[in-house]
């Protein structure tokens, strides 16, 4: 099992640890799942996401390997901009969705899940032509999500407000010094909220936690693991690769597709296409207390059309049972649907607009500084 | 190894539950520490009725928590004589923080005392503890 920098550090701290993606994480400190999430929504949440995948790509040929390689309109970039993607099989299955950082023309990154890197790196190289090279940065980058309404406060504190002032949703700074760290500091996460993920050398992610989690203290920073990552991104609206999406899952009809721009020539093009109006992804909130369990069947009418894909709690909506489920059923916001699961108990489910929680993730920086 | 609560007047099972000889063959049930910490965030817990006949292996109630249904087993058959909805129904989370404590589940008047004796004692659970290696 892999152990980022950090694990004894998150030991210290009373952590559970699980296994993610072969990697030993966080799941919750003593703090406790619930209270991480409200930290987060309420003041600032730091997550160790050193396990994510990075790869740096160069060469005059990477805009247009890019654009054979991923579904967004990745042309229309500038310099300084993230761009959420998914990168397709032949099939219109997602062999991973990634977020794609222009530094310019000829210099890109490219950040993965972690339990997909190898098979990631393994599809780039497959497709590689021309002028352009491919460098797994994985194991020497260290990655910090600082998320949450003081987030803003805490970096600024220690790299100064002015660079931050401008800095908009998903856009980065290639270079700025946090604590004495040399890091890339990208407006971009997965709860909702106003944030940062922030990329660093891998032998100074200590230094650069230690550093946040002391400016922080009185922005009422705290430790999250992977179990409110969970919570907050299924109430942000946003996929988990392998639940939601996955290699033998058409991304279509799903609340992600602004991710697809058919304007271009891509792998998987032609198989959404010819899936379009075959599948769908849904949020839903569960009425009780009680959860389904992923897998659930979905029943709408009578008749079974999909399944659970994320069994969850909405933490912020009263902490009702929430989830996403697949469908080959077009439903619409408000439709009551039963789910149903293998031991046969029903439950009463409602189809939501998606994200279930609108955060502060868009809006202007200077409002939170 | 993390460290975790075992405390030495009660018996314990397999699947993390304990079981506390209250006499007159009426004993009360919980989840240990250890289960307290690996299920994460309690959210909600589906009690048995008093006067339910709960058989021994069976589930006894659910504890919900922010990621999962947790069934816990009735390690001794009888009848439910006691709930502990006051605390659970306001507090679910007690569990997390007291599970030998406030965070008691039911009390059972078991048929016979011999299903408390084949539970494991201190010794016998904290080297479960142990060979799960965590």
């Amino acid at each position: 099992m892999n152990k980022t920098p950090l694990f004894d550090t998150h030991r210290d701290l009373g952590a559970t640890i699980g296994d993610f993606g072969g990697w030993s994480m966080p799941l919750w400190y003593k703090t406790g799942q619930l209270k991480e999430h409200i930290a987060t929504r309420e003041a600032c949440g730091i997550f160790d996401i050193c396990h994510m995948g990075e790869f740096i790509v160069t060469g005059k040929d990477t805009l247009a390997f890019w654009n054979r390689l991923l579904s967004n309109a990745i042309t229309a970039m500038v310099d300084g901009q993230a761009m959420y993607n998914f990168m397709l099989n032949e099939e219109g299955g997602v062999v991973d969705d990634c977020i794609l950082y222009r530094f310019n023309a000829d210099y890109w990154m490219l950040v993965v899940n972690a339990g997909t890197q190898d098979g990631d790196y393994a599809w780039l190289k497959k497709h590689q032509s021309g002028d352009v090279k491919i460098e797994n940065i994985g194991p020497a980058t260290g990655k910090l999500d600082l998320q949450g309404p003081t987030a803003p406060k805490v970096v600024a504190k220690l790299a100064g407000k002015e660079k931050l002032a401008d800095l908009k949703f998903f856009r980065f700074i290639p270079e700025i010094v946090i604590g004495g760290v040399k890091c890339l500091l990208s407006r971009t996460g997965y709860t909702g909220e106003v944030g940062f993920e922030i990329y660093c050398p891998i032998d100074e992610t200590k230094k650069l936690w230690d550093a946040l989690m002391t400016a922080g203290a009185e922005f009422g920073i705290t430790p999250a693991g992977l179990g409110a990552r969970d919570t907050l991104r299924l109430e942000a609206g946003l996929p988990l690769h392998g639940h939601e999406i996955g290699p033998t899952l058409p991304a279509v009809g799903t609340p992600w597709e602004f991710a697809i721009n058919y304007d271009h020539e891509f792998i998987g093009k032609s198989a959404l296409l010819a899936n379009k109006g075959k599948h769908f992804v849904y949020p839903v909130i569960v009425e009780g207390r009680r959860k389904p369990g992923s897998h659930a069947h979905a029943i709408v009418g009578g008749k079974e059309c999909g399944e659970v894909t994320s069994d969850i709690l909405a933490v912020s909506l009263d902490k009702k049972p929430a989830g996403f489920i697949r469908t080959t059923c077009e439903l619409k916001s408000g439709d009551a649907l039963t789910l149903k699961n293998a031991q046969g108990a029903e439950f009463a489910a409602k189809v939501m607009d998606n994200p279930l929680w609108k955060g502060t993730s868009r809006k202007k920086m200077d409002s939170f500084l | 190894m993390a460290n975790y609560i075992v405390p030495n007047d009660l018996r314990y099972t397999k699947t993390h539950e304990w079981a506390k000889d209250l006499g007159g063959n009426k004993f009360r049930v919980g989840i240990t520490d250890y289960a307290a910490k690996h299920i994460g965030d309690v959210t909600y817990v589906e009690l048995p009725h008093i006067d339910d006949e709960l058989d021994k292996d069976e589930p006894g109630c659910v504890i919900e928590t922010v990621k999962s249904s947790e069934d816990v087993y009735n390690s001794i058959g009888g009848t439910v004589v006691l709930e502990n909805g006051d605390i659970l129904n306001e507090n679910p989370e007690i569990i997390n923080s007291d599970p030998y404590g406030e965070g008691w589940l039911y009390e059972i008047k078991a048929k016979s005392a011999d299903d408390f004796k084949a539970l494991m004692s201190r010794a016998e659970y904290e080297k479960l503890l142990e060979e799960l290696g965590d």
